[in-house]
């Protein structure tokens, strides 16, 4: 009989973290990412996103604690490291320390080549991760030749291909423009929607409040608060303990309501939302 | 290049010379004169390096000297000999030089070091090759960027702040290519790498109409340069 699968895919269990300098990255810190969502690491520099998620992938191990990967603990051998990186994949902030090939098709095969495929398996992968994220023009172009925005693309293919079931995007949209960071969003989406579970971590409250399925604030190496984007955003006190600015929709919602000008009482998530609410109470 | 290097004949060379640049400039479609300002840069060293060659040495014997002049009990001049030496030497460099431009030129990093894999070399001598390249252009880029704030901030102002500036912008460049490489080799972890660099190769196929135009044209600057040479 099969059983169900468990509703979290990773887990971190009460996990600390000091880097070699003795600075403490991670503070006792229990996380669990639901299978399928979308989830958001909010907080400021430092707090300890980027450390954590080095956790999920095996890079760092904790002084303390431990990593699971679909209930089962990972144990840092040869073999479990490559289970778990294999099914996990990171994609970095800065794509220039990621990209080392000469040119963009042998970049995205180095994930694929290594988790031992016959080669047309490898081809195949290769070429849709490419048509995924657009970059099929680019095929033999050498990595040093293109733009910040489509090495941004490179990277987030050379993760694509490996097929992973949960993809860890550390700032997606960092230091891009605005049409790239949306181009860049619609593709996790369409990523979100084939069951692959997506993880990235943000300064922009409104991207997180609007896009993400779950959040968690972090600071100073430990989570200060997790929950449903509707109910972050509306804690007050927490925001303030973390210092965030309280997204631009909910601001002027609440506004809104207070004179009575839009219909709904569900609190809009998007853009168009908010516009239909009061297209609404308007007609 | 091999024809080119093996037979002395000014001829082969000088031909070969010629092909190469017709081919690079014409097939190629590299601009002309910037195939020239790149052809410069070797000549002038050679013409240094011919000049010491042309020239010799040698107490007495004046007879031999096509011109020369007395320096002491010396004659320093050129011979017959020696300015053949120089000549044959002068067009053999660089008809080498041209068809490492060639090659330069007209093939991108990627199929060099796909011919090089199936040459069978060490992969760890193809892996550092792939590396280097990168870092070429990432280190590059880099000491670019310092610059540029260097000198946005006076940093190359006055002859003092210049070695100042330059003298950081290289220990700089050393510690932030040292962390890159710290950084690469995360991401690399991060994709299960386990000590070899394994890409898919591109696969090529044969073209037997290239390959016989390749015979062709090394036949017959072999045939000509031994020709000559009789």
């Amino acid at each position: 009989m099969k059983s169900e699968p468990i509703p979290f895919i990773l887990e971190a269990k009460e996990i600390s973290f000091s880097y070699a300098d003795n600075t403490r990255a991670l503070d006792r810190i229990s996380v669990s990412i639901p299978r399928g969502k979308k989830t958001a690491f909010i907080g400021p520099n430092g707090a300890g996103k980027t450390t954590l998620f080095l956790h999920f992938n095996g890079i760092l191990k904790p002084n303390q604690g431990s990593i699971c990967y679909e209930g089962q603990e990972v144990h840092y051998s040869h073999a479990s490291l490559l289970n778990l990186r294999k099914n996990v994949g990171i994609v970095f902030q800065d794509p220039e320390t990621q990209l080392f090939s000469a040119s963009v098709q042998q970049e995205i095969s180095f994930g694929p080549v290594n988790l031992g495929l016959p080669k047309e398996k490898i081809r195949e992968r290769v070429n849709q991760a490419m048509a995924e994220t657009g970059i099929t023009g680019l095929k033999d172009k050498p990595t040093h030749f293109l733009s910040y925005g489509q090495k941004k693309r490179v990277a987030i293919a050379d993760i694509l291909a490996m097929q992973p079931k949960v993809l860890i995007c550390d700032e997606p949209t960092a230091w891009l423009d605005v049409k790239y960071a949306a181009q860049i969003m619609e593709l996790f989406d369409l990523i979100n929607r084939t069951g692959v579970t997506i993880i990235f971590s943000t300064h922009d409250i409104d991207l997180a409040y609007s896009w993400a399925d779950y959040i968690f604030l972090m600071k100073n190496g430990k989570i200060i608060g997790e929950g449903l984007p509707e109910r972050i955003f509306y804690n007050r006190p927490l925001l303030a303990e973390t210092e965030l600015e309280r997204p631009w929709l909910i601001d002027i919602y609440e506004e809104l309501n207070r004179k009575g000008w839009v219909a709904s009482n569900v609190p809009p998530r998007t853009r168009q939302e908010l516009i239909g609410h009061i297209r609404e109470k308007m007609s | 290049m091999i024809i080119c290097l093996a037979l002395s004949t000014p001829i082969t060379s000088l031909l070969v010379i010629l092909l190469m640049a017709g081919i690079v400039i014409f097939a190629g479609r590299i601009p002309a004169l910037f195939y020239l300002k790149l052809m410069f840069l070797p000549m002038f060293f050679l013409v240094a390096g011919v000049l010491t060659v042309a020239f010799s040495f040698s107490p007495k014997d004046t007879y031999l000297f096509l011109w020369g002049f007395k320096l002491g009990g010396y004659t320093l001049g050129v011979t017959a000999t020696s300015l053949a030496t120089a000549q044959a030497l002068f067009l053999k460099s660089l008809g080498a030089v041209s068809c490492l431009y060639f090659l330069s030129l007209t093939t991108p990093m990627v199929e060099i070091l796909a011919v090089l894999k199936k040459l069978k070399l060490p992969s760890l001598f193809i892996e550092l090759m792939t590396l280097v390249y990168r870092f070429i252009f990432v280190m590059l880029e880099t000491a670019d960027k310092i610059l540029i704030s260097q000198s946005s901030r006076w940093g190359y102002a006055t002859v003092k702040t210049s070695y100042f500036s330059l003298g950081q912008l290289g220990a700089n460049l050393f510690t932030k290519s040292y962390h890159h490489s710290q950084m690469l080799f995360t991401t690399l972890l991060a994709r299960c790498y386990q000590g070899n660099l394994n890409v898919l190769e591109r696969s090529y196929p044969l073209s037997r109409k290239n390959l016989a135009i390749f015979v062709a044209v090394e036949l017959l600057l072999l045939a000509l340069g031994l020709w000559f040479k009789a």
